[in-house]
This record gives C-alpha cells, sequence and structure tokens, in this order.
C-alpha cells in the first residue's frame, strides 16, 4: 500500500512538473526578450549540454560495439559507416547531395545523412564549437517547430546545408518529446515511410501508444543518452539499455504461474509482438523506374502488422556475415531466449575478390538506374580499388520490438503448441520426442477448456 | 408452402446480397505518386482537401484526408506543397477519400 502511494505521489509530481514545464518553460521571458540564437541560448540555463549531446549516437551516428561477430572492438560502427542490404550505403558514401538530373530534367536532395540534427556544415560526428553551434534542440524540444524550414539548401560554393526552425515561436514553445518527435526521422528510415523497420507508434497498433505512452516513457533518456535494445542489426549505442523487465513490468508479470514459467525461455516480444511489417525484400541490382523519371531500388513492401515474424534463439550476440546479419544463440547455451525477428532479404553487389558486400551511392541510380556507376562512385569515396561486382542476396535478422499488440492479439498456448503453430521446434533445435510432446494438447486442453467462454 | 417461403427468403437474401456487392463495388480504389500542389485545411482542421500533380499523367486529382496522422503533418509542415506523395485513395460519391498518404521521400 504504501509503496502504492509512493509510485502514485512519484507519478502526480512528474505530472505536474510535465504540466508546468508543457505551460511555462522558465526561460520563455529570457528567449522573447533576447530571441533565440540556438544552442547558445539554451546554454545560458543548460550550460554543458550541447557538448554533451554530440557525444551521443543521435549526432555520431556509431559507437564501440562489443556484441557483433567481425567487429574491431577500438573501431566505431552505425549508419555513418555500416553496409548492409537494408540501405545498401552509408552517411559516408550517400553523404546528403543534390543528385544529378534526371531523363526530365530534374534533381533533387538525397542523402543517409538528411536526418542528423545538426546543419550538415557540421556533420556527423563533428566536434568542436562550430558542431557545437550547429546542435538543431529543437528539433526534438519544440512542440512548434516548423518543419517546412528544415530542409536541404544548395550555397553558391555548391556545399549543401539543412535549414533549421530557430524561431523565436518554435523557441518559446518547448514540451516533452512526443512520439511524433521520434518518428519524423525513424519512420522514414530505409528509404521511404514505414519501410526499414514497419512499426507505426500509433494507439492502433501499439498498446504503449494507446495508453498514451510516448516513445521516452520506455526509452528513458540519460543526459541526451537513448537506452535502445538489442536489436541485431542496430549496433550502435550509447551504453544505456531498454527492457520490458525493471521500471515497468517484472520478470514475472503474469497472474498465470504457468505462463510465467515461460519467460526464462520465451522473451516478452515473441507472444506480445506476433506481427511485424515494412520491407520484405530488395534489390539493389536493379532499380524501378518511377513515374516521376527518378528510380529507387525495387522493394517488397508491407505495411504495419502485415506480416509474421521467424522465431529463433537470441543470446544478445550477433552474427555478421556477408550474407547473414542476425541472432547467435541456441536452446543448451543457458543465456538464450527465443525472440521474435522481422526477416528482410536485400540483393545488392558483392565484392568477388574477397566476397564483402559492396556499398553504393545512389546519386547515379537515382538518376539513371545505373547502379554499377552507384558502386563505382562508393569504392571511390572509400578508396577500394581492387573490386569485381557480383549480384548475391543477404538476409538480416532485424528484432522485433514494437508494437505490443492488445491481450486479445497476443499468441496464446495453440499459436505455438498446436502441431501447426507458429514456432519451428525442430529448427529450433528440439527432437522429434519433444516435439511430439510440446504439440501434444495434453500440456493445454484442460487450461483453455477452463477459459472457454461458453456459448 | 414451406418450400415456396424457402424460395422467396432465398431471393429476397440474393438481392440483398447483390445490392450490397454493387454498393461496396461503387468505392473504386486509387492509386498514385503525385506532387501537392495545392494544400488547405478546414477551419477545423479535421479535413484537408489536396491537389495532387500526378507524375505519371500530369493530371490533377483531388483528395480528401481526414486522418490525424496526416492531418498533424500539414499543421506542423511535415508535409508541404511540393512534397511527393504516394497515395491511395477510395473514390466515393465523386469524392477521392485518402487510404494511404505518404511522402516518398526517406533516408
Amino acid at each position: 500500500m504504501i509503496k502504492k502511494i509512493a509510485v502514485l505521489t512519484l507519478l502526480a509530481s512528474t505530472a505536474a512538473v510535465i504540466g508546468t514545464f508543457a505551460a511555462e518553460h522558465p526561460g520563455k521571458e529570457y528567449i522573447l526578450k533576447n530571441g533565440y540564437q540556438g544552442p547558445k541560448t539554451c546554454e545560458v540555463c543548460h550550460p554543458g549540454k550541447a557538448r554533451e549531446f554530440i557525444g551521443t549516437v543521435h549526432w555520431t551516428h556509431a559507437s564501440k560495439v562489443d556484441n557483433v561477430d567481425g567487429v574491431k572492438p577500438n573501431e566505431v560502427y552505425g549508419m555513418r559507416n555500416r553496409n548492409y542490404t537494408m540501405c545498401n550505403g552509408n552517411d559516408i558514401v550517400n553523404n546528403l547531395k543534390e543528385i544529378p538530373a534526371n531523363d526530365k530534367g530534374k534533381t533533387k536532395f538525397s542523402g543517409c545523412n538528411s536526418c542528423h540534427p545538426g546543419d550538415h556544415a557540421s556533420d556527423v560526428g563533428s566536434s568542436g564549437p562550430a558542431a557545437e553551434a550547429a546542435i538543431d534542440c529543437l528539433l526534438c524540444h519544440s512542440v512548434k517547430y516548423d518543419f517546412s524550414k528544415r530542409k536541404p539548401i544548395k550555397l553558391k560554393d555548391g556545399s549543401v546545408i539543412i535549414g533549421q526552425d530557430r524561431s523565436v515561436v518554435a523557441a518559446t514553445n518547448l514540451g516533452r518529446p512526443s512520439n511524433k518527435t521520434c518518428m519524423t526521422c525513424h519512420e522514414a528510415a530505409g528509404g521511404g515511410v514505414l519501410i526499414k523497420r514497419g512499426f507505426a507508434m500509433t494507439a492502433s497498433a501499439d498498446v504503449h501508444a494507446a495508453k498514451k505512452m510516448v516513445c521516452i516513457d520506455c526509452h528513458v533518456v540519460k543526459n541526451h543518452k537513448m537506452p535502445t535494445g538489442f536489436d541485431p542489426n542496430n549496433w550502435a549505442h550509447d551504453g544505456l539499455r531498454v527492457s520490458c523487465a525493471g521500471q515497468c513490468h517484472t520478470e514475472k508479470p503474469h497472474k498465470d504461474a504457468a505462463i510465467d514459467n515461460h519467460t526464462s525461455k520465451i522473451a516478452c516480444q515473441t507472444c506480445h509482438i506476433p506481427k511485424t511489417g515494412g520491407a520484405t525484400a530488395k534489390d539493389f541490382t536493379k532499380w524501378t523506374k518511377l513515374d516521376n523519371g527518378f528510380y529507387e531500388p525495387s522493394t517488397l513492401k508491407k505495411e504495419v502488422n502485415e506480416t509474421t515474424p521467424a522465431y529463433a534463439w537470441y543470446n544478445l550476440t550477433v552474427a555478421n556475415r556477408p550474407e547473414f546479419i542476425g541472432p547467435k544463440g541456441s536452446r543448451n547455451d543457458g543465456k538464450s531466449k527465443i525472440y521474435p525477428f522481422k526477416v528482410f532479404q536485400g540483393k545488392a553487389f558483392f565484392n568477388k575478390k574477397n566476397g564483402e558486400l559492396l556499398s553504393m551511392d545512389f546519386a547515379q541510380p537515382s538518376a539513371n538506374g545505373n547502379t554499377l556507376a552507384g558502386v563505382a562512385s562508393a569504392t571511390k569515396i572509400l578508396g577500394i580499388k581492387d573490386y569485381e561486382p557480383v549480384p548475391g542476396w543477404q538476409t538480416i535478422y532485424f528484432g522485433s520490438n514494437h508494437q505490443v499488440a492488445p491481450k486479445k492479439n497476443t499468441l496464446s498456448c495453440t499459436s505455438c503448441h498446436a502441431p501447426n503453430g507458429v514456432l519451428n521446434f525442430k529448427g529450433l533445435g528440439y527432437s522429434d520426442a519433444e516435439i511430439s510432446k510440446l504439440t501434444n494438447p495434453e500440456i493445454y486442453f484442460q487450461r483453455l477448456l477452463e477459459k472457454q467462454e461458453e456459448w | 408452402m414451406k418450400k415456396t417461403v424457402s424460395i422467396i427468403v432465398m431471393a429476397v437474401l440474393m438481392m440483398v446480397s447483390i445490392v450490397a456487392l454493387s454498393r461496396t463495388a461503387q468505392a473504386d480504389e486509387g492509386k498514385m505518386v503525385g506532387t501537392i500542389s495545392k494544400l488547405e485545411m478546414s477551419a477545423d482542421k479535421k479535413t484537408a482537401t489536396v491537389v495532387l500533380k500526378d507524375s505519371k499523367s500530369g493530371e490533377d486529382v483531388t483528395i480528401i484526408i481526414t486522418d490525424d496522422l496526416t492531418l498533424d503533418k500539414f499543421n506542423d509542415k511535415r508535409i508541404v506543397e511540393g512534397d511527393e506523395i504516394r497515395c491511395k485513395f477510395e473514390k466515393e460519391g465523386g469524392k477521392n477519400s485518402s487510404k494511404m498518404f505518404k511522402k516518398t521521400a526517406g533516408c
């Protein structure tokens, strides 16, 4: 009881603080009087925050990684420099630029780093006073940000910068970052809206969103560091990890001990996130021409909740081979649980000389569909001279950690324990005798019978 | 007598089904990629009328948008005139109601 009162008091006081903050930011008067000059203004009351922010993955787009095969311990990895077949490039080879004119004479700006919260002049991983001054604080902290101002602008010298809304209106209307704040950038990853991960943080798609929770309720930010999970294909991290168990849920969260007994071997997501979405496959070797004259990677797209995940043992370490990026683990290693994954397969050019996946600069193929010209440009940027491009496929297992389903849509006993269940017990390492036992109605029949409503 | 009643009931059911199906068929679906040439929000901000210039035919297509997520993107100018859109819509009663309205751009 005392614990409940303490929690309720904490929630009420937090709500009061948030409410106060949303209503009136204490610095509003100062900004109205002095105007807004970017981070310099924020630092009047929040000293050190700019330097703090440029040390996070949101700015660096990379970090050291210690749970992935084949990575070097002293190097950093992330969208700054990684290459895999959902994107087939990175911030380096697809640095924001104006792409050549297509056959209709149209050009456009394109680049992996177009969401980077700087101004592009101070770009991914930059540091020092100029970088600190370039941070677009209001992009996340204003509730009246004018996104039409945040667009690429080509300067007279040919360089490209990204505009920012540094208006007094934006600076005097601050608030807690919402789902919209995060999704503005994160929903457009992988080449378009809901392509890469295919989840929507909307009330209809996720029970947390339905309860008015926002991304940072789970990804509880500490000094601008963002806790993340262990998605096998999301390597860069700020050193903080997010987990269902802890602040909100326990290791034994069910009212039914028989279900709780599953949690040592079955991850929460397995039963509670039964669907995934987004692109299932892409071909970077042959791009599709659009009606506007531009080309894009040929892509098989699915909407939110349209695809079924694959299930595998995962001990939070990652296999990283040219043809496969995904979970490592087994039922016998004492560390693994069964997790759901969004399976994606991508075709791209590999280097016949060493088997490695080659990157592609999208400028040329976007304009004229010439994918080998894109590879040639990328290899030049990266200083790769000895290569022979050959097409090949790569399979990637993305973590399926969002879009928690309402209770009525979660997996139930028969979802897995019926002979036609979603778990491939053979593939998960179970013997025929064990499978026979696992798929015998004896283990769930009475329980479901008791729960079955009369009709 | 029973047989006659059964035939009449079956006939009525079939007519109802045909009418229902033909109504469904009237709601024709369309999809297109186009650039926003005009964007107008209603006074109560619960509806927006958008004119998309079809990239293929060059024709103007007027779309009505009512979903909150997209309306919010108009409000804070995450989607503005000049943006290229991938749109699915339903043609009903002389109007095109948006079912999917996404910017083509991504990173």
